[in-house]
């Protein structure tokens, strides 16, 4: 996944692909970054704690099919936004039901301002 | 100690999770009667509609119960409750020692006392099985009268129409669901049914009989309808309509669906002797009158109020039942929560309308997404929303935190929810 997006962008996985200004993603809130610029099987989710630290996570929830980029983002958590399971911002784990499968989480970079996804790699 | 919970629905299932995960390195076990834990909400969407399997809405995959250390007990029925001499007994006669049991056992469809409820052709949506004997007959063209308006009966026949069937949806109600909605969402929501080619009858029922080619449907008292395609209703003259009602087929149906309520399962409690009163009796720490014996779910009330049938209040009670068995302080309970689907709109209500003395409407019933706070004194105490999960999820905090609400800026799309928030 990590190639192709290299291929397809033209960044060095040292580098991470450059995806959004920090100012694009409010606080509590997330941005999805579409799988044709992340090269990876789904889109991920941009997700804005309220500390203002940033994440990345596989966009679509494993119960159905919401977007956690819709979702609500609080204290280290991100809460579906169609039947409310929550899942954790660092390793994906799920913490409450419906959804019963933790997502994958994504390494993430804010240099000057700028966010760069590292698509495939572990936080 | 030994802890065995009755029941493998979203109140048994929570109750377990919350054990181990609030550290209980005692024995437990999970019985239930059905083929695995599985989840019902989707049994009147997706899994009705053939979209999705039983594997797909189980509670819990099959190796998470192995993960948890919880013995799972399939297709085996609790017969008597023995605690707390004994603890339970199975279908079998085997006796399951127990020092802790959880009734979990939620309840069944709910079957109204009409001629004819029971025929072959009238059905209930409360399990797998049920979901899976309307499905088979949910076949295009097929004329389909779901009778009941409220959650189930408006995701049934939702479902029945993106199926092809031909739908008719009585209630003697005019607006379900107005106390938890408000009356204009709740009117509107209504009025979805006849804009998707539902015709809707204000309408009881006084009885069924079968036909050689199907059921027949009698309506009681006078009856008011609303065509499908149209949105108010056309006539309220009964005769009139008794003509309409045979000539546009109203009366003859391949099938009924009887969407009315459920009925809790409270047989076990009431031959062991517990208090049962429309529900199990349980304290705030969901203990019934037997201290051994905690009751969760849809099968359980507390003495306060009145008896919740929602998805979360059930997973919630499990977490409390947990707290009360570890003896550690329950979780303080967010305000009230549920969801429902139909026509292709999320919706979710938070609180109680009910309550409110002043209904703020953010955005237009006309946009893709809206919604509805109600507030008293200046604070909120519910939201209603259409495709606007945020703003029911800042109005949950706002109410559990409560925070003052500003009705010009709440009913201002424009000013972000959560902005409110910071008050
Ligand atoms: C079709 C449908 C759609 C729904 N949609 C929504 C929705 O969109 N949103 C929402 O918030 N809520 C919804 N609900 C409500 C929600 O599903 C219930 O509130 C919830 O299932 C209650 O959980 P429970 O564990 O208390 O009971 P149940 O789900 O009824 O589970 C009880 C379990 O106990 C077992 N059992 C009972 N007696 C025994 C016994 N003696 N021995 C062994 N096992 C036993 C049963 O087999 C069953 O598996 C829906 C319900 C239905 C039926
Ligand atoms: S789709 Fe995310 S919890 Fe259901």
């Amino acid at each position: 996944m990590r190639e192709r997006s290299e291929r397809t962008n033209g960044h060095s996985s040292t580098d991470g692909i450059r995806v959004a200004a920090l100012d694009d993603i409010p606080e509590g809130e997330g941005i999805a970054i579409d799988k044709a610029i992340t090269g990876t099987a789904d889109d991920i989710a941009l997700l804005r704690d309220t500390d203002g630290s940033v994440w990345a996570l596989d966009d679509t929830c494993t119960h159905e099919d919401a977007s956690l980029a819709d979702g609500w983002v609080e204290d280290g958590y991100v809460e579906c936004p169609l039947h409310s399971s929550k899942f954790c911002l660092k390793n994906g784990e799920v913490q409450g039901l419906p959804a019963t499968r933790s997502t994958c989480p994504h390494r993430v970079e804010v240099r000057d301002g700028e966010v760069y996804l590292f698509p495939g790699q572990a936080p | 100690m030994r802890v065995v919970v009755v029941g493998g629905g979203v109140a048994g299932v929570s109750t377990v999770a919350a054990l181990r995960a609030g550290g209980f390195d005692g024995d437990l076990t999970l019985v239930d009667a059905g083929e695995f834990p599985y989840d019902r909400p989707p049994l009147s969407k997706d899994y009705l509609a053939g979209s999705k399997d039983l594997e797909q809405i189980a509670l819990q995959r099959p190796h998470w119960y192995d993960e948890q250390g919880v013995r799972l007990l399939t297709r085996t029925t609790v017969t008597a409750l023995r605690t707390p001499d004994g603890g339970i007994e199975l279908g079998d006669g085997t006796l399951l020692p127990a020092d802790r049991v959880v009734l979990a056992t939620g309840g069944g469809a709910a079957r109204p006392p009409i001629p004819g409820a029971v025929g072959d052709r009238v059905h209930v949506l409360r399990t797998a099985e049920d979901a899976d004997r309307l499905r088979a007959v949910l076949v295009p063209g097929a004329r389909i009268l779901v009778v009941g308006a409220g959650l189930i009966g408006a995701e049934a026949a939702s479902t029945a129409v993106d199926l092809g069937c031909e739908v008719v949806l009585a209630d003697p109600v005019a607006m379900p669901l107005a106390a938890a909605l408000g009356e204009d969402l709740a009117a509107w929501l209504h009025g979805l049914h006849a804009r998707r080619g539902i015709t809707t009858l204000r309408a009881g029922i006084a009885s069924f009989a079968e036909t050689g080619d199907g059921v027949e449907a009698s309506f009681a008292g006078g009856v008011e309808a609303s065509f499908a395609g149209g949105v108010e209703p056309r006539t309220s003259d009964a005769a009139a309509l008794g003509a309409v009602a045979r000539a546009e087929r109203l009366r003859a149906f391949d099938a009924v669906v009887l969407g009315v309520g459920m009925t809790p399962q409270t047989a076990l409690a009431e031959a062991a002797g517990l208090d049962v009163d429309g529900g199990v009796l349980v304290d705030a720490g969901q203990v019934t009158s037997n201290p051994a014996v905690l009751a969760v779910g849809d099968g359980a009330r507390t003495r306060r109020g009145p008896r919740v049938e929602h998805w979360e209040a059930a997973q919630h009670d499990g977490a409390r039942a947990a707290a009360t068995i570890l003896g550690t302080p329950a979780p303080e309970p967010p305000a009230p929560w549920f969801w429902t689907d139909r026509h292709g709109r999320h919706v979710e209500v938070v609180g109680h309308m009910d309550a409110a003395d002043q209904i703020i409407v953010r955005g237009s019933f006309e946009d893709p997404s809206f919604s509805v706070f109600g507030l008293r004194d200046g604070l909120v105490v519910a939201a209603a929303a259409v495709d606007d999960s945020t703003a029911v999820r800042a109005a949950r905090r706002m109410i559990d935190r409560r925070i003052p609400a500003d009705p010009a800026r709440l009913s201002d799309p424009s000013v972000n929810v959560r902005v409110l928030l910071r008050g």
